[in-house]
């Protein structure tokens, strides 16, 4: 029973959070009574108990017929294990789902998600403690400037210690001791991301504090004046990049190097900040050192505020203060006294307020955010401060600024629209963009790029750099479609431009831009919105082929919210890499074997069409001498057990079926949904109504992030 | 304020001459208990199962029966200890799941269904090892790669839940033993502030349960038990260097926060994490850990270890691909059996390192267990039955070794019963199955 298994761990993640009711009055026939205990067993795990759906297909208005249904059940079902449903189990089952599931399915309200407490993610963690240092409102620097160039020299075999820039910048030195902006070794090449201001600029490498060199990366050049060329550059940023770092992200970051790995739960794409998050003695200690480092580097004269003269009534002022930030609350009574007793425990006040602040940002009342409310009929009411916490999270990624404080003072989070207004605020911080560009490169696993191991050999150019590009790349496509394009879903998958740096440029055989991560037309029709970032296209390969296979996954999975089981045992993994054949040759036995193709089918004639990537996202035309077939069929897009065909003869018609689908709309909006509540939907119905209105309101990602977070549902808890 | 400099953490080597924070508690072995030398714990898992085809083509199982013991070939790195270790066959972790790698890695050391319930390592982190400085140590090498989710770790702090396992050999060395430039006077005492700070965390944790009431006391309790970890560390007076523990040290050349995540650093990352472990043991600060190599279903590329027979640089073998051998006869069957080889030769490394401190009228393995264990049996069926468990050490004489004992089908929550009673817990049952295992203990 592997289907079952599956879904047995959404439950244990998601709680039990909904329930689906058919009509009411409705009659169970005599005859089904084994059928309905069969499908109960059997099927409902995936395929709801309803038939609505759930990680299988509807099963609810079958109109292929009962044969049809019958032989499905019997050849294919349950998926991986279809001895398990033999003789009348099959006929059985088929009646029981033709009797019974008619209509469509009404969903009741969603049922509350459980009352608790949620350990802050590493990510939330560290913003909301610079928030916390930048002492004011939310406005930190996003995570790569607009502005950082990003210098490599790979220095192909030759013997290169040191290797520097030097340009109009810095003042062309000639040593690093002097000003030259170091390259450090990365693998076999040397790296640098470094901020430029906005201007033309030239430059050279300098190796070993002796030669200088022309970027060999960098196919702009100019002359030098001395008969030689210089590297130009040009960098552009609209007025709010080039924002410097908040004082203090520095320190934050560094604090946070020892950080410790983080679980997510199964199945689920996101940072967890949900129910099944626990700290660890790793966990404690790190945090431990982490405030005591932030709290020394805090300008506390600053948020003491009491001039030269730091009296009692100054320092209680700022344990009431920076408490309230710190907590996201206003303190309790035991706890204001408390952190009084050391703001003021010795002679210099100062002192202790940092000592208090470095215990503040110690405190599980620091580290949790609490949803436990207050007791109103069966169910518990937010309170408004964690309304606040809430919707800040769920939006920006940190704590409440000092205007949603000031909103849930007022009470204005009490209703709805108090809530959308405070949300599309939020969504107008660069924090909130920052959030949902980490929402984007987690959703499409595009994060993982910074890892996964590829064959050197095979890709030379392969750096950190360029691999810190196609992360860039994937965040600012989102975040540029969601604010500042249509706004709408079918964007992320036609759009026929990118951004790109001159690494990855080059990586995709595409002009330089002028500016990094600027908008940049697809020279050509190969790559198609998303589908054709190398992020995307390196982390769904294997490290030294394509992988149809993960690649099919990766559309019906993070794309379509369509959950094919896991592959039975006894598979014989990879095919092995053949020199004389294609990718697509190898895996032809996945739909010659029948029990393969049950689900091969839905997998590989969608993974077939990336066939003009390989493992780094790179376009070809051939492999192995033979030429690249690119053709495939998105089948069941809506969902599967459909039955539907769109087959396609390239990618981008593969996004085009993609940007028509109700489905991948609506799968955003359960992503979404998983992002912002911290756990899976327990089942089809708890992100229908989410879906619905997304859909009816015309598909604005930044409308449906409102309603995710001002709806009612999101302030109650059971 | 302790501050680690991270400039030593830069060198090759890591090193702290008895400096450690935990120094205060750092206490001879033999101090534990009046019943000779602590016993200590350790499970030394590695992911993906073993060659076990069925009939005579299987590589892991040993021939013979009871002290009848002809070794196999994956476990022929053991033959040094073949008279310190209890070869375990025929036990089971139960039908459902079977067939799944997750689900396997859930039951493994919980010995429930979907990992539903605390692990044998936790529960005995609370019962025996509670009171030392660590109470539970989990070091992974690349175990928690690639974003893993939850179910790809085997340590269950409470039901349902896991945390990653440290993965970074020099951070976690930074917090067992601290830096080796310490602050002047750190030694002198706790440091007031930090008494404080953690003084006023426990403080507030208690008004959090009052608020909360009922909800989330197991999230409230392992905050607690996290906590006091760091209160044992900030509270540690005056160092005990003892025989087993001198100058702890692990290398960490060619570490660095990018080569953490190459397949090819990992033999270097596993060794450094084994000889902290060992260190961390031998020193009294833990008595209870955990060793994590890789991840299930792992990607990890072990034919870039350079220097082992499994190194082929042209080709990329990873340990998941491997076991989906299809045939013995197939060419990937021999790649799976010489890396399960290669994993048992580091958990025999582990084994000579404890072999080599003296300690009491023996040496540390004597007084020890070291549990080598996979999420699954066959890996190319993910079998969940006749599983690939070895009890190395003597754990101070409890467990009868040097023998091979077949479960004939009994569940390994029986095991997990009998090793903690072998730590001196007093244990009736664990998990979903019953025990003791008979014949483990003497």
């Amino acid at each position: 029973m592997r289907v079952l298994v599956f879904f047995g761990l959404l439950g244990l993640v998601a709680a039990s959070q909904a329930a689906c009711n058919d009509k009411p009055g409705r009659t169970t026939a005599a005859d089904t009574t084994r059928g309905q205990a069969l499908y109960k067993d059997l099927c409902a795990s995936c395929h709801g108990a309803k038939g609505e759906g759930g990680v299988a297909p509807v099963l609810r208005d079958w109109t292929r017929g009962e044969e049809t249904l019958t032989r499905i059940i019997d050849e294919r079902m349950p998926q991986g294990a279809p001895e398990k449903c033999d003789g009348d189990c099959p006929p059985s089952i088929a009646r029981y789902i033709l009797d019974t599931f008619k209509g469509e399915v009404v969903c009741e309200s969603p049922k509350p998600l459980a009352r608790g407490l949620r350990l802050l993610s590493r990510r939330e963690l560290e913003a909301t403690v610079s928030d916390i240092l930048a002492g004011t409102t939310a406005a930190p620097a996003p995570a790569a400037p607009c502005g950082t160039v990003s210098f490599v020299y790979d220095p192909k075999g030759r013997a290169v210690t040191r290797v520097h820039v030097a340009g109009s910048f810095n003042g062309w030195p000639g040593t690093i001791a002097g000003g030259g902006y170091p390259l450090t070794r990365a693998g076999n090449v040397f790296a640098l991301a470094q901020p430029l201001p906005n201007g033309s600029h030239s430059y050279k490498l300098v190796l070993d504090e002796r030669d200088w060199i022309p970027d060999p990366d960098n196919p702009r050049r100019g002359p030098d004046g001395f008969g030689g060329e210089n590297s130009l550059v040009d960098v552009s940023c609209p007025a709010s990049g080039t924002a410097p770092p908040e004082k203090g992200d520095d320190v934050v970051a560094s604090a946070f190097v020892s950080y410790p790995k983080e679980a997510r739960p199964e199945a689920y794409h996101f940072d967890q900040h949900g129910p099944s998050r626990v700290t660890s003695a790793p966990l404690a200690e790190a945090v431990f050192r982490i405030a005591a480092t932030v709290s020394q580097a805090a300008d506390v004269p600053k948020m003491l505020a009491c001039g030269a003269n730091v009296d009692e009534a100054c320092t209680k002022s700022f344990v009431t203060r920076v408490g309230k930030r710190v907590f996201r609350r206003p303190l309790e009574a035991d706890e204001q006294k408390r952190y009084e007793a050391l703001a003021l425990g010795g002679a210099d006040r100062t002192k202790g307020a940092r000592l208090a602040l470095r215990a503040m940002l110690t405190s599980p009342a620091f580290l949790y955010r609490t949803e436990l409310g207050e007791k109103k009929g069966d169910t518990f009411v937010l309170t408004r401060w964690e309304v606040a916490s809430a919707m800040s999270y769920g939006v920006t990624g940190s704590m409440p600024d000092d205007a949603l404080m000031g909103a849930a003072e007022r009470g204005d989070l009490a209703t709805r629209e108090g809530r959308e207004r405070e949300a599309r605020r939020l969504l107008g911080t660069p924090r909130a963009r920052k959030h949902l560009g980490e929402f984007a490169e987690q959703w499409l696993g595009a994060d993982k790029v910074a890892e996964v191991e590829k064959q050197s050999a095979l890709f030379p150019d392969d750096s950190p750099a360029l691999r810190a590009a196609m992360r860039e790349e994937t965040r600012r496509f989102f975040t540029h479609v969601v604010f500042d394009g249509s706004h709408r879903t079918a964007e992320l998958f036609r759009a026929n431009y990118t951004f790109v740096d001159a690494t990855l440029a080059k990586h995709y055989g595409m002009a330089a831009p002028k500016t990094p991560f600027e908008k940049q037309a697809y020279p050509d029709r190969a790559r198609a919105g998303l589908l054709g970032h190398a992020s995307v296209l390196a982390t769904t390969a294997h490290s030294d082929q394509s992988s149809p296979i993960r690649r099919g996954l990766f559309v019906r999975r993070n794309l379509l919210c369509q959950e094919l089981p896991p592959p039975p045992p006894n598979v014989g993994g990879v095919p092995k890499i053949d020199p004389n054949a294609t990718t697509r040759e190898r895996f032809a036995q996945h739909t010659a074997n029948a029990s393969c193709a049950s689900c091969h089918r839905h997998i590989d004639p969608v993974g077939f069409g990336f066939e003009r990537f390989d493992a780094m996202g790179r376009l070809r035309d051939s492999e192995n001498g033979k030429p690249i077939d690119a053709k495939g069929d998105m089948t069941d897009v809506e969902g599967l057990g459909k039955g539907t065909s769109a087959p396609f003869a390239d990618l981008a018609s593969l996004g085009e079926t993609l940007a028509e689908s109700r489905a991948a709309e609506a799968c955003v909006a359960k992503q979404l949904y998983r992002f912002t509540r911290g756990v899976l939907e327990g089942d089809a119905c708890v992100t229908r109504p989410y879906e619905t209105r997304f859909r009816d309101r015309g598909g604005d990602v930044r409308e449906l992030l409102v309603d995710l977070v001002s709806s009612e549902d999101f302030t109650v808890r059971q | 304020m302790n501050v680690v400099s991270r400039r030593s953490l830069l060198r090759g080597l890591l090193g702290a001459a008895m400096l450690s924070p935990f120094a205060g508690l750092l206490r001879t072995a033999a101090a534990d208990g009046a019943g000779g030398p602590a016993k200590r714990i350790l499970f030394f898992y590695f992911p993906d199962g073993v060659p076990d085809p069925g009939g005579a083509a299987g590589k892991w199982f040993p021939q013979g029966s009871d002290t009848n013991v002809t070794l196999s070939e994956n476990l022929a790195p053991l033959a040094r200890f073949a008279k310190d270790t209890l070869f375990l066959r025929g036990l089971s972790m139960g039908a459902t799941d079977a067939g799944s790698h997750p689900g396997g890695a859930k039951k493994l050391l919980t010995a429930v269904d979907g990992g539903g319930g605390e692990s044998i390592d936790r529960w005995l982190a609370r019962n025996v090892g509670s009171a030392s400085p660590v109470s539970h140590l989990y070091l992974g090498a690349m175990a928690a790669q690639n974003n893993a989710s939850g179910d790809k770790f085997i340590s269950y702090p409470s039901a349902g839940t896991t945390v990653a396992p440290e993965d970074d050999p020099r951070a976690a060395f930074a917090r067992l033993f601290g830096s080796a430039t310490p602050t002047p006077g750190a030694s002198s005492g706790p440091d007031p502030d930090d008494t404080s700070v953690l003084d006023t965390a426990f403080a507030d944790l208690e008004s959090m349960r009052r608020r909360a009431g009922d909800v989330e006391k197991a999230k409230l309790d392992l905050h607690l038990e996290a906590l006091r970890d760091v209160e044992k560390r900030v509270k540690g007076l005056g160092a005990v260097p003892t025989a087993s523990c001198q100058n702890p040290r692990i290398d960490t050349a060619g570490i660095t926060s990018q080569t953490l995540n190459e397949a090819a650093t990992f033999p270097q990352i596993l060794r450094a994490q084994s000889d902290l472990m060992v260190q961390a043991m031998a020193c009294g600060l833990t008595r209870v850990g955990v060793l994590q190599c890789s991840q299930h279903t792992s990607e990890l590329i072990m034919s870039r270890f350079a220097g082992t027979p499994l190194y082929r640089p042209s080709f990329d073998m990873r340990s998941h691909q491997a076991s989906h051998y299809g045939d013995p006869g197939d060419s990937k069957f021999a790649d799976y059996t010489a890396q399960r080889t290669w994993f048992v030769a580091q958990a025999a490394y582990v084994l000579e390192q404890l072999a080599a401190r003296p300690e009491g009228s023996g040496t540390m393995l004597d007084h020890s267990l070291v549990v080598i264990c996979s999420e699954v049996s066959d890996g190319n069926t993910h079998s969940h039955d006749n599983m690939p468990f070895v009890v190395c050490g003597k754990g101070g004489g409890a467990v009868r070794t040097g023998r091979i004992l077949d479960a004939g089908g009994r569940r390994h929550g029986e095991l997990w019963v009998s090793l903690a009673r072998a730590m001196g817990a007093n244990l009736g049952s664990f998990g979903s199955g019953g025990g003791p295992l008979p014949g483990v203990l003497v």
